[in-house]
């Protein structure tokens, strides 16, 4: 985690130089490297490892796509579950019904998660701060509710397309003409790898172009933005429509590697459970969000046993959101900045919760 | 005479019961400043509204240079050429001053097109020229890389005409530009107002009365909506109606 240190501390991108410094594209790189090597040694300690970090970066491309518009643009999405989810359904039918080719499979879930997204964003984007998030929460149901119901076979006079609340099990390991073994988890493991960084490298990309910086300047003053000249409903719709593309990317890099999509992808649980890997981790950073993801994941790994893991998790939340209301990556930044200013700022939270709250 | 920059025809505006502005029909020619004057309530804002995109008319029609504008959206209409600027500051308080202007003098470089979405965004390096030009302009560079939220009341109000002017607008509308200035400042607004008024047209909604008899050369009084009189500022001053209109009498 160390190096996680090294990104640079301007990272909700309000400065000129963009949202990440040298300093931080080391970061990015350093980190891909040593989650490289951490996959075959995890692996070969205890090979349930590797899974969990599948789980951890499919998780942590979600919780990206998701800040990408949630903390950079200001676009409250509270059903970004449902890109996550026709991804994956879409990735579980073709393979069902037609193949189970990876260089198929994977763009078709980026397309499904881009139309969806592209959908939902249309009609949310009139709308704005809770209103968005209750329409995009609603629509995400809708899709839940879709899939649970299974009404596409209703519509269709067939038996079963989404395998009702079943879901659809069973699922081929996807391939790559023969060139990479994906039924090997480490294989996949280094596949996902490969493309959770692709992903990141591009959204950091997008975030710093003329693109990206309009979709900040909506974030601050939407109203400005439009009487300044720009068909701000435009950027929201297509800024949604690529946060939904690695959204979809993510549920086909998921629903494969589980065999089994189910209903469950879709559900508001998710998406909250997304929210709060994005507070957790820091809001508007991408790379905090991938870290909270990582926490999220393997609490709910090691504590799942435990009845009331949620409790953990939400004490947890609470804790960061008063002693680091910028997350993870806000206290990992201050920390590396000005320790001693860092460690400060706790026991002044802290002397204030005592005076305010335990009073 | 050539035809006006701007034109109103029985420009209505209605919000459910009430008529923000009534039947207003006024011309506004191309080039030097222009002034719409009224007690508080008038309906000079909503006018500004509604040449701006941000309401629809309910009737009449809006022409700026000939074609119609009435209920375009606002993006559209800065495009053709008119922004304006507001009375509250309405900026990106958390940007520099150089990013706030920056993101106009970037509105009319940026669209959908692969390039927007894959270079870094400094390779807009003319709009961050034109951005510092701007900035010199109103008498901001030396602040340039402060934060919009930390600048002095003045700064703002100048930052906040700097980032209408980065549209590059044939039609500025500025909305009370110096409420709330000591004298000082509103002198350094006052002499900027007539810079931009150079090349560009501008209409003003001004409560100070020596500003606009001294650098209006027509005026536009409002009372209730509707448009009371229109003429030069010796012709308004002389006005009957409006002096009614403003001593509250009948």
């Amino acid at each position: 985690m160390s190096l996680l240190d090294a990104f640079d501390p301007r990272e909700t991108g309000s400065s000129t130089d963009g949202i990440l410094s040298n300093r931080g594209r080391f970061g990015i790189l350093a980190l891909i490297a040593a989650l490289a090597v951490l996959g075959p040694v995890a692996s070969a300690v205890r090979p349930f490892w590797l899974y969990l970090l599948i789980q951890i970066l499919v998780f942590a491309l979600l919780a990206l796509s998701l800040d990408f518009v949630f903390g950079y643009a200001g676009l409250l999405s509270f059903g970004h579950a449902a890109m996550f989810g026709t991804g994956g359904y879409a990735a579980a039918l073709l393979i069902t019904h037609v193949t189970a080719n990876a260089l198929v499979v994977l763009p078709a879930a980026v397309l499904t998660g881009v139309v969806v997204a592209a959908f939902i964003g249309w009609f949310s984007v009139r709308a704005r701060g809770i209103y968005f998030a209750m329409l995009t929460l609603a629509f995400a149901q809708i899709f839940y509710v879709i899939a649970f119901a299974d009404l596409p076979s209703t519509l269709l006079g067939v038996e079963t397309v989404t395998g009702g609340d079943n879901g659809i099990v069973g699922l081929a390991t996807l391939e790559t003409f023969g060139l990479l073994d994906l039924s090997d988890r480490m294989n996949y493991y280094f596949l996902t790898l490969g493309l959770v960084a692709l992903s990141l490298l591009s959204i950091v990309r997008l975030a710093n172009s003329p693109f990206g910086r309009v979709l900040q300047g909506v974030r601050e003053n939407e109203d400005r933005m439009a009487f300044i000249g720009y068909d701000v409903r435009r950027y929201k719709v297509i800024g949604f429509a690529i946060s939904g593309g690695f959204a979809g990317l993510a549920g086909g890099l998921y629903v494969p590697f589980q065999s089994l999509a189910q209903p469950q992808l879709l559900n508001w649980t998710l998406s909250g459970e997304l929210v709060v890997m994005l507070l957790l981790g820091g809001l508007g950073t991408l790379w905090g969000p991938m870290l909270g993801a990582g926490v999220v994941v393997l609490l709910e790994e090691q504590l799942s046993g435990f009845a009331a893991w949620e409790v953990i998790l939400g004490s947890v939340f609470v804790v960061v959101v008063i002693f680091a209301p910028r997350g993870i990556a806000g206290a990992l930044v201050s920390l590396w900045e000005d320790p001693e200013d860092a460690i400060g700022n706790v026991r002044d939270a802290l002397a204030n919760y005592r005076e305010k709250v335990m009073k | 005479m050539s035809d006006p920059l701007l034109r109103t025809d029985s420009v209505t505006k209605r919000f459910g019961k009430l008529t923000a502005v009534s039947d207003v029909s006024l011309s506004i020619p191309e080039g030097g400043i222009s002034s719409i004057i009224g007690p508080n309530g008038a309906g000079k804002t909503t006018l500004f509204n509604l040449f701006t995109g941000k309401h629809a008319p309910t009737e009449g029609s809006i022409e700026f240079r000939g074609e119609e504008i009435g209920g375009l959206s606002p993006h559209e209409i800065v495009s053709r050429g008119i922004v304006r600027s507001y009375q509250i500051t309405n900026f990106f308080s958390e940007l520099s001053a150089l990013e706030n202007v920056r993101l106009a003098t970037q509105a009319d470089r940026t669209g959908f097109g692969p390039d927007d979405f894959l270079r870094h965004h400094a390779s807009l390096s003319d709009a961050a020229d034109e951005a510092e030009a701007v900035l010199d302009r109103v008498g901001l560079l030396d602040v340039a890389d402060q934060t919009a939220a930390n600048l002095a009341y003045g700064q703002r109000r100048h930052l906040e005409i700097g980032i209408a002017l980065a549209t590059d607008p044939d039609l500025l509308l500025m909305d009370e530009p110096t409420a709330g200035m000591g004298p000082e400042q509103t002198n350094a607004t006052v002499s900027l107002i007539e810079d931009i008024a150079e090349d560009a047209t501008v209409v003003l909604i001004e409560h100070d009365m020596d500003i606009v008899m001294n650098i209006s050369e027509r005026i536009a009084v409002m009372n209730k909506g509707e448009l009371i009189a229109r003429g030069t500022p010796a012709e308004i001053s002389e006005n009957e109606a409006v002096q009614r209109a403003y001593l509250g009498g009948e």
